[in-house]
């Protein structure tokens, strides 16, 4: 950088002066910033299907996905828990997030994977019917639930993503793993 | 942050080797005052607890924490005075020296957690400058300057002679939660050498037998062999002294004792015994209740003691030793033992089974809502109840029974296992689920013979060495959802202190070391199981939580 060059105090010059003179640079600076960087703030996503349906979860809550292996169930535990898994030797706890969203249990097949996220310094996996991709999108592009989507739960969504022809229904992990289980009745 | 963690290992070390010293020091005085009310001056032990107090205090300036600094100081004092000045030597002096002993090991204990608290101390320090009826103008502006030249070479000596033994066998300080990461690898590698035999025999019944398959067979039993001998030096590295649970309570049982204005001596040994940092971490509130209910309700007062015969002081005694894989602590007093018909009286207010002699009867105290208490005391309902430190106890995996005779006093018996995090456990199938059985609580397996189980008011029932028991089934209780058309092989024998409950299982698997894991807590509290395990083929199963099975008042439908 040669700005510190330029912006050398000249001699003579007051120093209210220098101060305007460092003050305009740094608009410049700014503006031109604007120009090769995009106006609004950029979303990290991982998106998975619950059936037809496409989701999205903050990337930087994602630790990894990692295939369905077997998974234990646990006596006594709550609906939305499916059970326990073996992470390289550490115990896993699975959410059924379909139940959770009023959907019915999974039934894993090939695609079926498990997203490991980080939630309040407490890792869990995801049960989904499939991982489709990461996206990148502008948060002007996400605006909160319309009425169509705002069913039994609601409450676990943030909002959703336009993408071209596509909606991605944000999660809202915090509520969904941790707000008591009101919003789902049980479907059986 | 960085420096913030800095400080807090800083802290960590403060406490780890400021912490012993107090409590050493707390408990030197108290045998000071023991002595000095039998009416022996003596005072040798001052000189040597004068300069621990000093390194306390050098470390607590370093630290900044002045509270401990000036209450160090203010000892150093009356310690000076005891040396120089034999009429000092009074119990009155001795409790003074107790009391700041004391506060102390509070303050250094709670170091990590909040800030000392200065007006303790400062009050603490006008106690000291009334009793020597001379000004202290050092308690309230300790020098931070450097020490005199000879002070400060004594202390540096004494620093390099101190642990002799730590330089020349290499000691070092490690994190405790380093030890648990260990274990937790050894676990994986238990895991994986565990599928092994397995692999083993599959592989011997493709091939047949050749040379490479023998000496195949060789490694596998070999490597298991040096994998029992890594766990037990591992868990060796876990193991600390109890002494370092029964050391607080020599203040505990004075303070306490003093408070009801009785004479108690407690005595402890054993306490070289070895266990788990797991276990003792748990076994400090259940025993600090035992000591409680011993000095205020078993114990008599002096003029009772002295009316009945009996020395007018008490003596509590808090002993361990090892047995095989267990440790048995006891806590035995000599008062008043209990009172059968009140416990009788008040299980029959509870509506609780009162059948069998006085031994069962004393069992009963460890029912939730009863209560040995004559009456109300202010410590009474402090701290946690007798069902509670039993439940404490149980759900470590160990039992406690009480005995107690008329007049002559009560023991406690504890026993423990020596570690919590490696389990002996029967593996169990129950609809194709496997479950492991902590085998600390199984009594005994037993194969379902045609009308071994009988349907009584719809709860199971079986004859097991002569008395009935009931019997759960397994899939009812761990809801599996199985709907078993076949019997169920097994039942097995689970016990819990006294309880007993048989629960049916399809299979018995086999024995296996298990390598306990915790569940996370959105799982809930489920009070069927305890934890989770990993097995040879890498599949969890959950532990069941056999007291809390034992204990489940509703029985499921056989």
């Amino acid at each position: 950088m040669t700005t510190p060059a330029r912006v050398a105090r000249p001699s003579g010059a007051s120093l209210s002066d220098f101060a305007d003179q460092i003050a305009a640079q740094a608009q410049a600076a700014q503006s031109l910033a604007q120009v090769t960087e995009p106006a609004v703030a950029q979303l990290q996503l991982i998106a998975f299907r619950l059936d037809a349906e496409e989701f999205g979860l903050p990337l930087a809550t994602v630790r990894e996905v990692i295939r369905v292996g077997d998974i234990t169930r646990v006596p006594q535990a709550p609906e939305h828990i499916r059970g326990v898994t073996n992470l390289r030797g550490r115990i896993l706890s699975v959410v059924e997030i379909r139940t959770r969203l009023g959907l019915n249990a999974a039934v894993p097949g090939p695609r079926s994977r498990i997203i490991v996220v980080e939630v309040q310094h407490r890792v869990v996996g995801l049960l989904v019917d499939s991982v489709s991709q990461v996206l990148k999108i502008g948060v002007d592009r996400v605006i909160p639930a319309p009425d169509e989507v705002r069913s039994e739960a609601s409450d676990h969504i943030s909002g959703v993503a336009h993408l071209d022809q596509r909606l991605v229904i944000l999660l809202d992990l915090e509520r969904m793993l941790f707000a008591p289980n009101r919003a789902v009745p049980s479907p059986s | 942050m960085d420096s913030g963690n800095a400080f807090g290992d800083l802290t960590q070390d403060y406490i780890a080797e400021c912490l012993p010293l107090a409590e050493a020091v707390t408990d030197a005085f108290l045998q000071l005052e023991r002595r000095w009310r039998e009416g022996d001056a003596e005072a040798d032990s001052v000189v040597e607890l004068k300069r621990t107090l000093h390194t306390l205090k050098g470390n607590s300036a370093m630290m900044g924490l002045r509270p401990m600094q000036i209450v160090a100081h203010a000892l150093e004092d009356v310690c000076a005075r005891v040396v120089a000045d034999i009429a000092a030597r009074k119990p009155e002096i001795a409790a003074l020296l107790i009391e700041g002993a004391g506060l102390l090991v509070d303050q250094i204990r709670g170091a990590a957690e909040s800030p000392a608290d200065p007006v303790r101390a400062e009050g603490f320090i006008a106690r000291v400058a009334a009793a020597l009826a001379v000004p202290t103008p050092g308690s309230r502006d300790v020098p931070p300057a450097p020490e005199p030249a000879d002070r400060a070479g004594l202390r540096l000596e004494r620093r390099r002679s101190e642990r002799p033994d730590a330089a020349a066998g290499g000691m070092i300080r490690v994190d405790f939660r380093r030890l648990d990461a260990l274990l937790e690898i050894f676990g994986e590698a238990m895991i994986e050498q565990s599928a092994l035999p397995e692999v083993y025999r599959r592989l011997a019944a493709r091939c047949g037998s050749c040379p490479e398959i023998g000496e195949l067979d060789r490694v596998v039993v070999a490597l298991r062999a040096t994998m029992k001998r890594l766990e037990s030096a591992l868990m060796d590295t876990r193991l600390l002294p109890i002494a370092t649970v029964f050391a607080r309570f020599n203040r505990l049982v004075r303070d306490l004792a003093q408070a009801e204005r009785k004479q108690i001596r407690l005595v402890t040994e054993g306490g070289e015994t070895l266990l788990d940092k797991a276990i003792l971490d748990r076994i400090g509130e259940p025993l600090v209740h035992l000591l409680t209910n011993a000095v205020v309700h078993g114990v008599e007062s002096a003029e009772e003691r002295l009316r009945q015969g009996k020395p007018p002081e008490a003596t509590l005694m808090l002993s361990a030793a090892a047995l095989s894989d267990r440790v048995i602590v006891t806590v035995v007093d000599d008062g008043r033992g209990l009172d059968t018909e009140r416990i009788l009286a008040q299980a029959r207010a509870l509506d609780l089974d009162v059948a069998g002699g006085a031994d069962a009867a004393h069992g009963l105290i460890f029912q939730p809502g009863l209560s040995t208490a004559e009456s109300v005391s202010h410590v009474a309902g402090r701290g946690i109840g007798l069902a509670t430190a039993a439940a404490a106890i149980h759900a470590l995996g160990g039992s406690i029974e009480v005995r107690s005779r008329p007049g002559r006093g009560v023991v406690f018996t504890l026993t423990l296992p020596l570690t919590l995090a490696i389990l002996r456990s029967l593996i169990v199938e129950v609809d194709q689920e496997r479950y492991a059985v902590p085998l600390s609580h199984v009594a005994e397996t037993v194969r379902v013979q045609p009308n071994t189980v009988h349907a009584i008011d719809g709860r199971g029932v079986a004859m097991w060495r002569g008395s009935a028991i009931n019997v759960t089934d397994g899939g009812a209780l761990l809801g599996t959802g199985g709907t078993h058309s076949a019997p169920r092989n097994y039942f097995v024998v689970l016990f819990s202190g006294p309880r007993r409950r048989g629960l049916l299982v399809d299979r018995l698997v086999g024995h296996q070391d298990v390598v306990v894991k915790s569940l996370d807590p959105s799982l809930g509290r489920p009070d069927v199981v305890s934890g989770a395990t990993i097995l040879g083929d890498g599949r969890v199963a959950c532990i069941l939580d056999a007291t809390g099975i034992v204990a489940q008042r509703e029985v499921a439908q056989v």
